[in-house]
């Protein structure tokens, strides 16, 4: 499987008569966009910002981030399920916004929203203080159920990703990243030698606003399944959840994966990167049984001789993250995890909420209830009020000189568990 | 919480949460698994009916778990 990734590169954005990228400057069309976004009556009202790096800007609550990506040749289309129809994707060619991206906000849906700062002290623990943000703030109407709003938003993000992408199709591309790879059977009988590495995508599927999309599918009632990492760059997997903030992985960190970066860039070399398995973290325990043992024994039946696992979210999910390393190392199959630690604001308590001595190899992305100060920016967009109901906020985290103290949980991607973020540990 | 209740107010407690090994990790003695996450002590998939049904049987099955003197952490399935 081919997938060619052409990146046009970013640096500014700014309005104008047609949508386009020139120079580095992606150009819109604000009228045409909200149009895009308003294709949808569970809107009120909708309006669009810019939020560029460095500004004195604070978007909050923010639902999610998607990068503008569209097919240009290839079978189906970006966000599968969403936007284009119902093709496997992963081949061909895709359009690439790199440095731009289209973040989705609007009044609260659920308390596990976050905040990005484009510049200030929050500005490092966040990819998006990076990207030129095109930031949709949204009006639901009146008396729009929770999931539905979710919906709404969700769709929009997708539907504005791909609109910005398609407009720029006339752009030349800046950089074209080839990933090619076969699939597992081949790709073993290419390299014999080298150790064979499955990707565990956990990801949160538990109803509740907290839901991930696979190729359109509600993920809570799959068993989990393989995909080819390059499904994963064109949106086979996008996220639908208002989960801790820190450790969400919003759409665009489903794209831009840096595990599947890794192995891929490793793959021939030192191992042999087998695919990726996106899966499930089950509300019941007997869900979160079934769903190991399928991620062991896919892994064994792949001949996995390791699985590097990601959580998304924590607390609960770490028994998830428990098992799917316990069960792994029973059939001899080396496992890392990769998580973030809920460990008190002193730092002091158990990092994960769950424990197994099979997890010998941990990478930490951090503790999500570090306290920060954050300032106050000349330039809000969304509602600061919403910091007193956010995972991370109090009611007396916001003061009235607009400035903040939050923990960390409250940034969007801070703690990223795939590992997409500036924080890194090292022992003293 | 419940360790702490037990340890100094010398008060039996039964906990009732649905990820078991969470609760064995924190260090609970006596452990009746919930339903599900979002709704562990109850069944809204069932009818009001089967709700009711499932919501009396865990509260019995709790109070007959902190009449059972217990050595051990211990998981009351039945």
């Amino acid at each position: 499987m081919r997938l060619e990734l052409h990146k046009v590169s970013v640096r500014n954005v700014s309005w104008g008569d047609e949508t386009k990228v020139e120079k580095g400057t992606l150009f819109v069309n604000r009228e045409e966009m909200l149009s895009v976004a308003m294709k949808d009556n569970r809107f009120a009202r909708a309006e669009l910002e810019f939020a560029r790096p460095g500004e004195s800007v604070r978007i909050i609550p923010v639902k999610d981030v998607i990068e503008p990506r569209c097919k240009l040749s290839g079978p189906g289309e970006v966000f599968p399920g969403f936007v284009g129809g119902m093709q496997t994707v992963g081949e061909g060619a895709t359009l690439v916004l790199d440095g731009a991206a289209v973040v989705t906000c609007g009044p609260i849906v659920a308390f596990q929203e976050g905040l990005i700062d484009m510049s200030g002290p929050a500005a490092d623990y966040s990819p998006f203080s990076q990207t030129n943000n095109v930031v949709l703030v949204v009006e639901p109407v009146e008396g729009l159920d929770q999931h539905s709003y979710e919906a709404a938003l969700r769709e929009a993000g997708f539907r504005l990703g791909w609109y910005l992408a398609d407009k720029g199709r006339g752009s030349k591309a800046d950089e074209v990243k080839v990933y090619e790879m076969g699939g597992p059977v081949e790709e073993s009988a290419r390299y014999p030698h080298l150790p064979k590495i499955a990707y565990l995508c956990m990801s949160i599927t538990q109803g509740l606003l907290h839901d991930t999309f696979l190729y359109g599918a509600d993920m809570k009632h799959l068993v989990p399944t393989l995909i080819h990492p390059n499904e994963k760059m064109d949106g086979a997997m996008v996220s639908g959840n208002c989960v801790s903030a820190c450790d969400k992985n919003t759409t665009w960190h489903h794209l831009n994966d840096p595990i599947v970066e890794e192995l891929y860039s490793r793959h021939g070399k030192d191992l042999v990167f087998l695919g990726v398995i996106p899966t499930l973290e089950d509300t019941r325990l007997a869900g979160k049984e079934r769903t190991s043992w399928f991620n062991a024994n896919l892994a064994r039946m792949l001949g996995a001789d390791g699985v590097v696992v990601s959580e998304e979210g924590y607390g609960n999910p770490d028994t998830d993250l428990c098992m799917n390393a316990a069960k792994c190392e029973k059939l001899g199959i080396r496992t890392v995890v990769i998580s973030d630690e809920a460990a008190g604001t002193d730092g002091k308590s158990q990092g994960l909420a769950d424990a197994a001595p099979e997890i010998t190899a941990f990478v930490s992305a951090g503790n999500v209830n570090e306290m920060i100060e954050l300032p106050a920016m000349d330039r809000i967009l969304g509602y600061d009020s919403s910091i007193s109901n956010l995972s991370g906020g109090a009611g007396e985290s916001l003061r009235k000189d607009g400035s903040m103290f939050v923990e960390l949980q409250a940034i969007i991607g801070s703690t990223n568990e795939l590992g997409f973020s500036r924080i890194g540990a090292r022992w003293i | 919480m419940a360790r702490e209740i037990e340890n100094t107010a010398g008060i039996p407690v039964v906990q009732i949460a649905t990820i078991v090994p969470i609760m064995l990790t924190v260090g609970a003695n006596r452990i009746v698994p919930g339903v599900a996450i979002p709704h562990p002590v109850g069944d809204p998939s069932r009818d009001a009916e089967g709700d009711r049904a499932v919501r009396r049987e865990l509260l019995e099955r709790a109070l007959r778990a902190i009449q059972t003197p217990v050595e051990e952490q211990t998981i009351f399935t039945s």
